[in-house]
């Protein structure tokens, strides 16, 4: 097999553009270095949170310290799971997320179209002050909330956390869906009220598919939002701990554990990444989206 | 527990009735009272936000007011006192000082670093770097963490001594002056410091992504009509990146500082030795003491604040902000 080989005139010229690749990319390895300094220090710290879980007490404060404990104490998250109602609490955050997902998308859709594509008066006027309630700090309408839902005799139950979303509470996702329905050629739409559509149906079977990204994008966000929310269930949920969602859970948790001489880290960190999973799950589902729904604030602010 | 949901579940359901019923009302009375079609669709479909306006936006905002007005414990009435609830905090109060100044000053070190740092990221992995899509990804994982699991993490990692991860690594820099390195949530001096790299890493990742949306927003005609004229990297960096990503560096400013003011969950999940951030200072007075007249007061301020320094970004963003032509919104 040694027949003389004949230079094929695109061979030379593909290697040395494969070299130029070459030194191309390592003309930018300072580039890669820093990068990759920045993952190092985006990545370490779910590393320990992870191996922290998985360590026994004894094996917490080693020096120097162990990335992969052994043995790995598996049994941290039975322990951890154990300690306190938490599946009765994670039972709780679903109904809860479930509840004020749904509302604050069903809503915000509904008030993102009214303020897209109808003309009435003040209608500028009310878009800019429904932004402007974005500055608004949640503490200084906190205590008239709170005796709100204290007069309805609804402290201590779901209802703060839920119903408040039907009233379409999230301006950020309004806005984001509003600048994408202002997109959507109007022939489309124009097509379905010939044909008899009310405003609502259009929105239901027109515009809404049209802009699933986006939806999909404030749905992820949505999700997560409620799925962490710490505030509402610290001020609105009392007792019993049954009635805790996961976020006040955990701060129950920590609260005890950390009471005495020595902290459970290793119980705090198994039932944090616990507790982290789904959203995890979810981010890496839909990790365009998530993206994508903060970007866009950004960019078409 | 079914119970509690059921109940929760029928009160959801009546609340959403009502929404719609008030719709409906709504439309069909503006449309008798003669507002065009199109006019009164559109008023009926912004009803859901207006009516959760005036409830939760509007209505606490007046009745916070006339709280921060009197003395009130949730049991008794509320005591008209005028504006001693302002004279004591302003006058007397060190507690809300102290917070005032770590909340300020919080804001004031995340805020600039936290831009600066994602700025160099975002232009980092805008050079044609390989991969973009899973760099991005890692940069972001943090940002999807809840920050009071950001906070026990970090409050972990920032154990004093060789307890903490982050004191272990940096022990050979500590070493060289002769100390253990600092006790961060320990120590009042260097509790800041802790909050800023703890915040920092939660929201770096996020800021990056922003960013390179922005920085992939500019249009590449001008980078190539400026290497035409001789541009060097740098020039193009100050002359075309800078002024095309104001918009976006003014939009992460702004809902920096909002965010950066009301630092809140972190402050209830670190123990720290002394003051805490305003907004927990807050929570204890009302949650915790129920002076309700005195925490509403606190809120107020803290209005004021954000709107002082909002409005000051917004004022001096006639300066720095470039728009293209008339193209926003």
């Amino acid at each position: 097999m040694s027949a003389p080989t004949i230079p094929v005139p695109g061979e030379g010229r593909e290697l040395r553009s494969s070299r130029g690749r070459l030194r191309q990319t390592l003309s930018k390895a300072p580039i890669y270095v820093l990068l990759s300094l920045g993952a190092a220090f985006a990545l370490i710290p779910f590393v320990w949170m992870v191996s922290t879980a998985l360590k026994t007490p004894g094996q917490l404060f080693k020096f120097p310290p162990e990335w992969i404990p052994n043995p790995v104490a598996w049994t941290n998250f039975a322990e951890a799971w154990t300690a306190l109602p938490f599946g009765a609490m994670v039972l709780n955050s679903v109904f809860v997320t479930t509840l004020a997902m749904v509302g604050e998308l069903c809503s915000a859709a509904i008030v993102a179209y009214g303020f897209a594509r109808f003309q009435f008066r003040f209608r500028n006027a009310l878009f800019l002050l429904m932004l402007s309630t974005m500055m608004l700090p949640w503490v200084v309408t906190l205590i008239p909330s709170f005796l709100i839902w204290k007069q309805a005799g609804l402290i201590n139950t779901f209802d703060p956390l839920t119903v408040g979303a039907l009233f379409a509470w999230g301006p950020f996702y309004i806005f984001l869906l509003r600048q994408f329905f202002l997109g959507v050629s109007r022939d489309i739409e124009e097509a379905a009220i010939i044909d008899g559509a009310n405003a609502l149906q259009v929105l239901w079977y027109v515009m809404l598919p049209l802009v699933r990204p986006v939806l999909l994008a404030v749905a992820v966000l949505s999700f997560q939002g409620n799925w962490n929310n710490f505030r509402g269930a610290l001020i609105y949920l009392q007792e019993p701990l049954t009635r805790f969602t996961l976020p006040l859970g955990l701060q129950f948790f920590q609260a005890t554990l950390s009471a005495g001489e020595a902290p459970r880290w290793h119980l705090m960190m198994a039932m944090s990444s616990l507790m982290v999973i789904p959203v995890m799950i979810l981010f890496f589902l839909a990790q365009r989206q998530f993206i994508e729904g903060i970007q866009l604030g950004g960019v078409k602010g | 527990m079914i119970q509690w949901y059921a109940e929760t579940l029928l009160r959801y359901g009546v609340v959403a009735a009502a929404i719609v019923g008030v719709m409906l009302l709504t439309y069909r009375g503006l449309r008798a009272a003669g507002v065009r079609r199109e006019a009164a669709t559109g008023f009926t479909l912004i009803l859901p936000w207006f009516l959760g306006f005036l409830i939760w936006n509007l209505f606490p905002l007046a009745a916070s007011l006339y709280l921060s007005l009197t003395n009130y414990n949730i049991l008794q009435t509320p005591e008209w006192v005028g504006l001693a609830n302002y004279q004591k905090l302003i006058g007397e109060d060190q507690q809300f000082w102290a917070s005032l100044r770590l909340t300020l000053a919080y804001a004031a070190l995340t805020v600039p670093l936290g831009l600066a740092l994602s700025l160099l990221a975002a232009t980092l992995l805008n050079q044609g770097v390989r991969g973009v899509g899973v760099w991005r990804t890692v940069y972001y994982l943090p940002a999807v963490l809840p920050a009071f699991v950001t906070a026990l993490l970090w409050r972990l990692m920032l154990l004093p001594t060789q307890s903490g991860l982050v004191n272990t690594a940096t022990e050979p820099i500590w070493s060289l002056f002769g100390d253990k390195g600092p006790r961060w949530f320990l120590d009042p001096n260097t509790v800041l410091w802790g909050f800023v790299i703890m915040s920092f890493w939660g929201v770096f990742g996020a800021n990056t992504v922003i960013m390179l949306a922005g920085l992939k927003n500019i249009p590449k005609d001008l980078y190539d009509a400026a290497e035409v004229d001789g541009a060097g990297l740098a020039a193009k960096f100050r002359h075309i990146t800078i002024p095309q990503l104001t918009p976006t560096l003014f939009y992460l400013l702004i809902m920096g500082i909002i965010a950066g003011v009301q630092i809140f969950d972190q402050g209830l999940f670190v123990r720290v030795p002394r003051e805490n951030f305003l907004n927990v200072y807050l929570y204890t007075q009302g949650f915790t003491f129920f002076n309700m007249g005195y925490a509403s007061a606190i809120g107020w301020l803290m209005l004021v604040i954000i709107l002082v320094m909002t409005l000051a970004v917004f004022r001096s963003s006639q300066a720095w902000v470039y728009y293209e032509g008339d193209v926003r919104r």
